[in-house]
């Protein structure tokens, strides 16, 4: 019985002991390589929105290892198929870290990262997690009820907008804090919804802005958009407006509220470091305020300082985490209870919301 | 009120690139050649009126300059499918993806810069009316639009030239037992196509939307092709076709951002079914049809 248990074990000890000394050249070689890291991005890289984020987060990871890190970005690369292809060669070249910059690139990265153990996958706004497979995503309702309450503050009509991609839990939480921060600075504050069902049609969401400007909406909120169309019209009509992931400040020099801009490169940096010393482990990565990840940036000079004393006020209490977004009481749409006093959801909860809290006049499509 | 106010003033904006690019279609089509092509053309257009007006801020000299580069590539496609006789299906769909090519890579160094638009004219009188007045407010190439609609409504109806261009397309062979160069007359029709498509382009990059961002002509090439389709190539219908689409787009939106309880996809699909099922009742008749039909349409020609 000890016996063959020993010859097995034997076996496996020669085996890697040979194993090792055959790989100890290679390894040694790969030690010198630089670690090679491929962000794949769903839209062209520009100056500014979810891509230029991405982007520029990898830029300290360059500072801080110089020659020890090799960054390649591929852009617009449609998901599906073609992703899956480009990802895979880029790992088969030798690139062991990947940041996958869309959801549908989810299943081609999740099987990358299940046969390379050796590589370390980060993927954006996903749920699937695996040892070497990390999905992340930033807090940006944390942002967007900062830019709600200083929304409600500039706002004359207490009418407020939002032309929003698809309707998505990610998209939904956005505008609920949005409307939850207007209300309280002005408790009548509406926000209304304009869905373009695109992640992509800049003429489409410049029309949709200019339906809710035509409405009577005087600041506007641009949800997702990856390109100034929604912030260049808001300029040239007179209408404020508040933007996601990177500031446009530069297209609307009178009129811009601020950004829920995200900074990824204190997480960026932190899953580097966890690869090469070998301590990277695949885990739900939902980073906001306190992870120094969300952050409201470009205040307009126009919010008045008394509701900027509260915006301060109550970003403290986010960070703290004394003062969470979707604390109760929270009312749906409908004036049914959303979340009882007392309470707050949960990060499990906010990633499935799919209901609009009160004061978002536009109904959810279902 | 306010939703009505909004899809009057800017339907016929909304059409202009619909309308220039159908135009465009519209007249290579009357003459036997179906150009797949006129998204690429249009993304071409876009481009290179995009880094003209960054460069210089003239719109008149990128609306020239994006017309010739429609042009330039209409003339490829001409080459291809009239000169070397090639499918015109798969020649103007090569044609197509080369040109959203070229438009990647040419504004690659222009991602999401804007440029600022062109003002808008008033017709005197009609302008200041309310509720209506934001129709007779337009910029100058929407004038222009119009104006081009009905001078190629006027050229096919009227014209010997266009009753060249129709004979072309009804019967090739025909036309040129009668002596007419029925080659030439296809690549000029082909290039006024790319040209069209070269300024439909410009004005959504340079007026419409004034940004440049890679694919943002997102389609509306494809939906310019079957307009002329659905319109039985009639100029008037093509028109009809082009501002009902815009305005129905434009209404969708208002309806959402008025809080109208209906499903926002749904909304979405509305202008494509509006259009199609407008347009297909009216094309129904299948004596207009036969009558309007280009009967030579996507053969190729061997004189």
């Amino acid at each position: 019985m000890t016996s063959p248990m020993n010859r097995r074990s034997f076996l496996r000890s020669t085996a890697a002991a040979g194993l090792a000394a055959g790989l100890a050249p290679s390894l040694a070689f790969a030690q010198d390589a630089p670690l090679g890291i491929t962000l794949v991005l769903p839209s062209p890289l520009g100056d500014v929105g979810w891509g230029r984020a991405l982007a520029d987060g990898l830029e300290p990871v360059k500072a801080a290892y110089g020659d020890k890190v090799k960054v390649t970005i591929l852009e617009n690369i449609m998901e599906g198929p073609d992703a899956d292809r480009i990802m895979t060669k880029s790992v088969a070249d030798g690139n062991k870290f990947l940041v996958a910059g869309s959801f549908g690139y989810q299943n081609g990265a999740l099987q990358i990262a299940r046969r390379n153990a050796d590589v370390s996958v980060l993927h954006a706004s996903g749920f699937m997690v695996a040892p070497n497979f990390t999905p992340f995503a930033a807090k940006n309702f944390e942002g967007t009820y900062l830019l709600g309450m200083a929304a409600a503050a500039v706002s004359k009509t207490g009418k407020l907008g939002s032309v929003s991609a698809f309707a998505i839990p990610e998209l939904i939480t956005s505008i609920n804090a949005f409307a939850m921060g207007a209300q309280a600075i002005n408790p009548a504050a509406e926000v209304a919804v304009v869905w373009v069902n695109s992640w992509f049609d800049p003429a489409k969401e410049q029309e949709a802005a200019k339906a809710l400007i035509a409405q009577g909406c005087d600041v506007i909120f641009s949800n997702a958009q990856d390109t100034p169309s929604v912030v260049d019209v808001c300029e040239k009509s007179g209408a404020y407006v508040c933007n996601l992931n990177s500031s446009m400040k530069a297209y609307a020099a009178t009129k811009y509220l601020g950004c829920a801009a995200t900074d990824w490169s204190p997480f960026f940096l932190e899953a580097v470091n966890a690869h090469f010393d070998g301590s990277f482990k695949g885990h739900n990565a939902f980073l906001g305020t306190a992870d120094k990840v969300e952050k409201v940036i470009d205040w307009s000079a126009d919010i008045p300082a008394d509701a900027m004393e509260k915006i301060k006020a109550k970003e403290a209490g986010i960070i703290s985490g004394e003062a969470p977004v979707f604390a109760g009481p929270i009312s749906r749409q409908d004036g049914s209870e959303g979340v009882a006093a007392g309470a707050a959801l949960k990060d499990e909860e906010i990633v499935a919301m799919d209901w609009h809290v009160e004061g978002v006049t536009t109904p959810l499509p279902n | 009120m306010n939703a009505i106010t909004f899809v009057l003033a800017g339907m016929l904006a909304a059409a202009t690139p619909f309308l220039l690019a159908a135009l465009g279609e519209l007249i290579a089509e009357r003459a036997g050649v179906l150009n797949l092509g006129i998204e690429g053309m249009m993304a071409v257009g876009a481009v290179i009126a995009f880094l003209t007006v960054h460069q210089f801020g003239t719109h008149s000299l990128g609306f020239l300059l994006a017309g010739l580069a429609g042009a330039a590539l209409s003339l490829v496609f001409a080459w291809l499918s009239i000169s070397l006789r090639a499918n015109q299906v798969a020649a103007g769909l090569a044609i197509g993806i080369l040109g959203q090519g070229l438009s990647a890579l040419f504004g690659k160094n222009y991602e999401s810069k804007t440029v600022s638009g062109l003002p808008k004219l008033s017709v005197p009188g009609l302008g200041e009316l309310p509720v209506v007045g934001g129709l007779f407010t337009q910029d100058f190439v929407v004038w222009i639009a119009l104006l081009a609609t009905f001078a190629i409504w006027a050229a096919l109806r009227f014209s010997k030239m266009g009753l060249v261009i129709r004979a072309v397309g009804e019967n090739p062979a025909a036309a040129r037992s009668l002596g007419y160069p029925v080659i030439a007359i296809r690549y000029g029709a082909v290039l006024f196509g790319g040209l069209m498509a070269g300024f439909a382009g410009a004005y959504a990059s340079t007026v419409y939307t004034p940004l440049w961002a890679d694919g943002m002509i997102a389609g509306r090439g494809w939906i310019a092709l079957a307009l002329v389709v659905f319109a039985t190539w009639m100029t008037g219908r093509v028109f009809f076709g082009a501002v009902l689409f815009g305005a129905v787009s434009l209404a969708q939106l208002a309806a959402q951002a008025g809080g109208v309880n209906l499903n926002s996809q749904l909304l979405a699909c509305l202008p494509y079914l509006v259009t199609i099922a407008v347009l297909g009742i009216i094309s129904s008749n299948r004596r207009l049809l036969k009558v309007n039909g280009v009967a030579s349409l996507g053969k190729t020609y061997i004189p």
